[in-house]
C-alpha cells in the first residue's frame, strides 16, 4: 500500500529553513505507517530540502553559505526579463534562488521504524525556501507496512478511515479553530455524508481509499462548518449534548471557525485535483447557503407548506447528501450513468433524513430539547401536516401565529401527535428511502449495495 | 469596469444589495488584475469577511448568512475556472485570516493575500 499526501508549507521570508520534522511525523502517525519509508519531494524549482540541525545560529550560517554560493546582488541572465519570452508580467527576478537550488536536493527519503521517523539526535528535516515568502507544497508518499487498526481484523473500515482523516486534518490546524471543531467532530454522529462519499468512491475504476477519505473528511468539515454558523443564527446553546461554539467560545469565534473550516474543506477538495468533484461540492455549498437564507426568511410565513418545505430541505440537507454521493462517484471515475443514479439516490436519501430529523423534535432521546423547532420557527414537516388536519389544524395555526411560550410549545406538540402527522412523516421518509434504493436497481455497484442499503436505512431508523 | 460587459449579472443574483456597499468597488479593484470570474470571486470573499465582521463584533444572522453565500458563490466561481492553484490559494488566504480572527497566528490583510495569489497564479 502507498499513501499519498500533499504538505502545505507557507513561508514568510526570502530565505528560510522551515523545520517540518514534526509535521512529517504527524503524517506517518495519521497514515498508520509502522515500518517503511517516507518519500518527500519539492514541487517547486526554488524550494529545496535539507536534513540538518535545527539550531538558530546554524540557520544563519547556512543562509550565509547560500548567499555566498549565489549572491542575490550578482547579475543573472535569468533575471534579464526582456531577453526571455512567454513570461508573466510579474515574473520574479530569482536567478540566485534557482542557482542555490542546484545545491540542495529536491527530494529525499526518511526511513520509518516502529511508527517513528528514523532520525539522528540532531537531525531535523527542513523545507528550504529560496525565493519566499510563498505558499509551498511538498508531495509525500509513504510505503511499507501499515498498522492494522484495532477491531477491523484486516483493512481499516470506512468509518475508521474517515475518522483518521478527520483527526489528521484537525491535527495541523491552529489551536484556536482546531479545539472547537474537534469537540464537534468527536461528539459523534453517524458520519452518513462522509460514508456515502466513501462508498460511492468505490464504484469507479480509479477508486483510492485515501483520496476518498480526504473527500469524505472535507464533506464532514463542510457539514460541521454550516452547523457552527447555524447554531449561531439559531442561538442554540447545545448540540449533541455539548456546548455549541457560539455558546462556549463566543460568537466571534463561531463566525471565524465556520469560515476557516469552509475554506479548509474547499482547499482539501481542490487538492484532490478533480475539477468535476470541485464543481459538485461548490454547487452544493451554494445551494446550502441559499436555502439557509430561505429558511430564515420563511420563518415569517411559518409553518409554511409542503412545496416550501421541500425547497428548503433540498438545499439545507439534501444538497450535501447528493454531493457526497455524486462527488464520490466522480472521484472514482465512475461512468455517467452511475454518477447520475447516485446523485438521485443521495437527494432522496437526504430528504428522507431531514424528515426523520424533524421527528426527533418530538422525541426525548434526540439530545436536544423537545419542541426546539417550534421555538425557533424552523420549517418542519410534522407541523405542516398537522396544520392540514381538518379538525385540529386551525388550532395549530392559531398557536403558531403568535408568540410561542412554553405552554404553547407543549400544546402544539400534543396536537401534532393527535393528528397522526408523525406517522405520516415517518411513512413518507421510509417511502423515500425505498425510492432512493430503487434508483440503484440495475447499477453495477461492485459489492457495495448492502452497505449502501444499511446506510440508507440508518438515515431513518432514528424514527423508531 | 461594467457588470453587463463583463457578463457577471447572473453571478450577482441575491447579492445585488451589497454591490454598492463595497462589492462593486472591490470588484473594480481586482478587475484590474484578473479576469471577471476571478475578480468577482476575490471581491466576494472580501465582502463576505467584511459582512461577517471577521474578528470583530459578531454580525446579525442575515449578514452572516449573506456572507456565507458570498463565500459559496466565490467558491463556485473559482471551481468554474478549473484553476487548482487559484482555488487552493484563495482557500489558504481565507484560512489564514479566519484563524487569526479566532485568536490564532496573525495574518496579512486579506487583500494582500488575494492579490498575491492572483499574481502567483498568473
Amino acid at each position: 500500500m502507498i499513501a499519498r499526501r500533499r504538505l502545505e508549507v507557507p513561508t514568510s521570508q526570502a530565505t528560510e529553513f522551515v523545520d517540518i520534522t514534526s509535521r512529517l511525523q504527524d503524517e506517518v502517525t495519521a497514515a498508520g505507517l509502522r515500518n517503511g519509508r517516507l518519500h518527500l519531494q519539492s514541487l517547486h524549482t526554488t524550494l529545496g530540502l535539507a536534513l540538518n540541525e535545527n539550531e538558530p545560529l546554524l540557520m544563519r550560517d547556512l543562509a550565509a553559505v547560500l548567499e555566498r554560493v549565489a549572491p542575490t546582488a550578482t547579475g543573472y541572465e535569468h533575471d534579464d526579463l526582456p531577453r526571455r519570452s512567454g513570461i508573466a508580467t510579474d515574473e520574479p527576478r530569482n536567478g540566485h534562488a534557482h542557482c542555490r537550488a542546484l545545491f540542495l536536493p529536491p527530494a529525499c527519503t526518511v526511513l520509518v521504524e516502529d511508527g517513528r521517523l528514523v532520525l539522528g539526535r540532531w537531525q531535523s528535516v527542513f523545507a528550504v525556501e529560496l525565493d519566499g515568502p510563498r505558499s509551498r507544497q511538498l508531495a509525500l508518499q509513504l510505503d511499507g507496512d501499515f498498522a492494522t487498526l484495532p477491531g477491523t481484523g484486516g483493512q481499516p473500515s470506512d468509518r475508521e478511515l474517515v475518522d483518521l482523516e478527520l483527526a489528521h486534518q484537525l491535527l495541523v490546524d491552529p489551536v484556536a479553530v482546531q479545539e472547537p471543531m474537534r469537540r464537534l467532530v468527536q461528539a459523534g454522529g453517524k458520519r452518513l455524508r462522509p460514508l456515502l462519499a466513501m462508498l460511492s468512491a468505490k464504484l469507479g475504476a480509479q477508486g483510492d481509499p485515501l483520496r476518498a477519505a480526504a473527500l469524505a473528511a472535507a464533506v464532514e468539515l463542510i457539514h460541521h462548518a454550516t452547523l457552527v454558523h447555524d447554531d449561531y443564527v439559531d442561538e442554540a446553546a447545545t448540540r449533541r449534548g455539548l456546548p455549541t461554539v457560539a455558546a462556549h467560545e463566543g460568537a466571534t469565534s463561531a463566525v471565524a471557525v465556520g469560515v476557516y473550516y469552509f475554506a479548509k474543506a474547499t482547499r482539501v477538495i481542490a487538492q484532490l485535483g478533480n475539477a468535476d468533484v470541485t464543481c459538485t461540492i461548490a454547487d452544493a455549498v451554494e445551494a446550502i447557503c441559499l436555502s439557509q437564507m430561505d429558511d430564515v426568511r420563511l420563518r415569517g410565513s411559518y409553518p409554511g407548506d409542503y412545496a416550501m418545505y421541500l425547497r428548503v430541505v433540498r438545499g439545507k440537507t439534501a444538497a450535501l447528501f447528493t454531493a457526497a454521493c455524486r462527488a464520490g462517484a466522480q472521484l472514482s471515475g465512475a461512468g455517467p450513468e452511475v454518477v447520475e443514479r447516485l446523485t438521485r439516490f443521495g437527494e432522496l436519501l437526504g430528504i428522507a433524513f431531514q424528515m426523520s430529523d424533524d421527528l426527533l423534535d418530538y422525541s426525548e432521546r434526540s439530545g436536544k430539547p423537545r419542541g426546539q423547532d417550534i421555538r425557533q420557527r424552523v420549517v418542519s414537516l410534522p407541523l405542516i401536516y398537522a396544520t392540514e388536519d381538518a379538525t385540529l389544524g386551525p388550532r395549530v395555526r392559531e398557536l403558531l401565529a403568535g408568540a410561542v411560550d412554553e405552554d404553547r410549545v407543549h400544546e402544539v406538540q400534543e396536537l401534532v401527535l393527535a393528528t397522526g402527522a408523525l406517522e405520516r412523516v415517518g411513512e413518507e421518509a421510509r417511502g423515500l428511502v425505498a425510492a432512493a434504493l430503487h434508483e440503484l436497481d440495475g447499477v453495477e455497484l461492485d459489492g457495495v449495495l448492502p452497505q449502501l442499503e444499511d446506510l440508507a436505512m440508518s438515515a431513518v431508523d432514528r424514527i423508531a | 469596469m461594467s457588470v453587463a460587459v463583463d457578463g457577471i449579472e447572473a453571478d450577482l443574483a441575491g447579492l445585488e444589495s451589497i454591490w454598492d456597499g463595497g462589492l462593486g468597488a472591490a470588484y473594480a479593484f481586482y478587475r484590474r488584475q484578473a479576469a471577471p470570474p476571478v475578480a468577482l470571486a476575490a471581491a466576494m470573499v472580501e465582502s463576505a469577511l467584511a459582512l461577517q465582521v471577521l474578528g470583530g463584533r459578531p454580525p446579525d444572522p442575515p449578514r452572516l448568512l449573506l456572507g456565507d453565500l458570498c463565500l459559496a458563490r466565490a467558491s463556485r466561481l473559482l471551481a468554474g475556472t478549473r484553476d487548482q492553484r487559484l482555488q487552493i490559494g484563495f482557500a489558504r488566504a481565507m484560512e489564514h485570516v479566519a484563524a487569526a480572527a479566532a485568536g490564532g497566528p496573525a495574518a496579512a490583510p486579506l487583500r494582500t493575500l488575494l492579490v498575491a495569489v492572483i499574481a502567483e497564479a498568473g
